[in-house]
């Protein structure tokens, strides 16, 4: 977790467990993209948690899924994690059909749930260990060292801060060396600090070749992915790489007049000029004009339709209602 | 399969070393209850007016605390273990249901096998006990009441969503054990549709086995069946406790 010589939380090297052999049928499934799912649905009685969601992870991505609370993003990680069967669709998961997994296909896929789901009375090392099932305790420490709980390896979780059991639980995701990992909102409840070090380190392990799919609920943490996969009410309302969905935004312009009058509009194409509004005011007439585009937060914000993350969603109200007496 | 069985177990049991006040009071309950049976017994005069061997109810009376406690004891941890989401983290780092399961029956026997020990050791001092000869199938019909405990714990927590829910079912599962296992009432009194619910009953088969060698002078060949039966019914349980360690819902 520290930065400074980026010691590997894994690689190919000598902390890898359990080397699959290079088997013809292990190179092609590796060729495969990490999920594939076409068509998926989830459904619990009447309620569809997920509904005609399809998604392609390629290898070595960091996939951010978005939407606001109850949109399905658990579902789908539970789904992908081999933890939730999906009634409608299908769903490959590191090559393998979802639908027929084993206790081998899952210890390949490190996974992190919302809540931390610690054995609490146990030392954050025999967690590690145990979640684990057999690693080399030096791994587990050198996990732990990473991870800033070396000075606490042999303490119960039981008395742990919030965001020092996400840690542990991250270690826990970690410990077989993961070729998928899924992390449901690994970072909620956690100071920002932390959350920082939490991206530096998911972008370290994408780096090593890992999936990762991690599930979010802040919208300023779509930056870091390379795709993103937005959703709501269980249905993709987006997906693809972050660069893409901001292309799409608009730009919002304020003009002030000679009069001292503020006008605020949006204009969905900033490509193709001006809008005719400002025409309208007069040219003459406006003594300060500002354009701002939008950032890939406002795009997300309007996309999903509704500000789950008041603190990203409030700011640009917050600085008009700041600017309009003052003209 | 067998390293993550014992994976599960020695899990447990580190859980259960960390916590010196329930291996105390799980020492001192059975030493408690069997002193708790001699002063009643040996201190009523109703009970002494009876003429009742004390002696030999004595094991027969332990083996039901240690299924009781067995039971209780692996159905609320279990109902944890499903609230918390622990048991779900267990399957999905790639834990086998069938591993799972008997990791909590070796978990969970060997504090049985403790506490059995401990009454065992109790009630032999306590009490004037034939068990000369007896000791192996004993000890072997308490320590399969105790698997057949655990078995149904994992298996009834699945009905419950919350430790307050497991509360309801201690009776439900406790009360008939006790009326109709034989020990308080002989099997041969009771009505035929009575009886044939005690048969269903894993600990009646227990009794068989324990009065069976104590108070009746049984060899153990004329009550193996029993020890069969029971054997059998913990295997039954055990699977179908392995139905409910489920990762996919």
């Amino acid at each position: 977790m520290r930065g400074g010589a980026a010691p590997s939380l894994g690689g190919r090297g000598a902390l890898t467990i359990g080397t699959a052999p290079a088997a013809a049928w292990y190179r092609r499934a590796a060729m495969e993209p990490a999920v594939l799912a076409r068509g998926l649905g989830k459904r619990y009685g009447r309620v569809a948690a997920l509904a005609e969601v399809s998604l392609e992870i390629p290898r070595g991505t960091i996939v951010g899924v978005l939407g606001p609370s109850g949109a399905g993003k658990t579902t789908l990680v539970r789904c992908v994690g081999l933890l939730a069967r999906p009634t409608e669709g299908s769903l490959r998961v590191l090559g393998a059909d979802a639908g027929s997994a084993d206790g081998a296909l899952r210890a390949r896929i490190g996974y992190m749930p919302q809540e931390a789901a610690l054995y609490e009375e146990l030392p954050a090392r025999a967690n590690v260990r145990y979640f684990g099932r057999g690693v080399p305790d030096d791994r587990v420490d050198r996990l732990l060292a990473l991870l800033g709980l070396a000075d606490r390896a042999g303490d119960p979780v039981l008395g742990f801060s919030g965001g020092m059991k996400q840690r542990v639980s991250l270690a826990c995701a970690l410990a077989r060396d993961p070729e998928l990992l899924l992390l449901d909102e690994p970072t909620a409840g956690i100071d920002p600090i932390l959350r920082v070090e939490f991206w530096k380190e998911f972008r370290r392990l994408r780096d090593e070749g890992r999936t990762l799919l991690v599930s979010t609920h802040q919208i300023d943490e779509a930056v870091h992915c390379d795709r993103l996969l937005v959703i709501r009410e269980g249905r993709v309302l987006w997906e693809g790489p972050p660069a893409d969905l901001l292309a799409r935004g608009g730009a919002s312009a304020t003009a002030r007049t000679r009069a001292g009058a503020v006008h605020e509009r949006r204009f969905e194409d900033p490509a193709r000029g001006m809008p005719p509004w400002i025409a309208g005011i007069g040219a003459g007439e406006i003594v300060e004009l500002r354009v701002r585009p939008d950032t890939l937060e406002d795009v997300l914000v309007r996309l999903i339709g509704e500000r789950s993350d008041p603190g990203a969603g409030g700011r640009s109200s917050a600085s008009l209602d700041r600017t309009a007496p003052g003209g | 399969m067998l390293l993550d069985t014992t994976r599960v177990a020695r899990r447990i049991l580190a859980q259960i070393a960390r916590d010196p006040r329930f291996v105390g009071l799980a020492c001192a309950v059975p030493v408690l209850l069997v002193l708790l049976l001699k002063a009643v017994f040996e201190g009523v005069p109703m009970f002494q007016r009876l003429g009742l061997r004390i002696g030999v109810y004595a094991l027969p009376a332990g083996g039901f605390i240690v299924f009781f406690l067995a039971y209780v004891l692996s159905t609320i941890v279990l109902v944890r273990e499903r609230r918390d989401g622990t048991l779900e983290r267990t399957l999905a780092a790639g834990y086998g249901r069938a591993s799972v399961v008997l990791g909590y029956v070796l978990g969970y026997g060997t504090i049985a096998a403790v506490q059995t020990a401990f009454l065992f050791g109790t009630t032999l001092l306590a009490f004037d006990v034939p068990l000369a000869g007896r000791v192996a199938p004993v000890v072997a019909t308490t320590l399969s009441l105790a698997v057949v405990s655990v078995a149904l714990g994992v298996f009834v927590s699945a009905l419950a969503r919350t430790e307050g829910q497991v509360f309801p079912t201690i009776p439900l599962v406790i009360a008939p054990s006790l009326l109709l296992c034989g020990l308080v009432i002989p099997l041969a009194s009771l009505p035929g549709w009575l009886r044939a619910i005690a048969y269903a009953i894993p600990l009646t088969h227990a009794e068989k086995v324990l009065l069976g060698l104590l108070r009746d002078g049984r060899t153990f060949a004329e009550v193996a069946p029993w020890l069969g039966a029971l054997v059998a019914m913990g295997a039954g349980l055990l699977a179908a406790a392995s139905l409910t360690v489920r990762a996919r819902a």
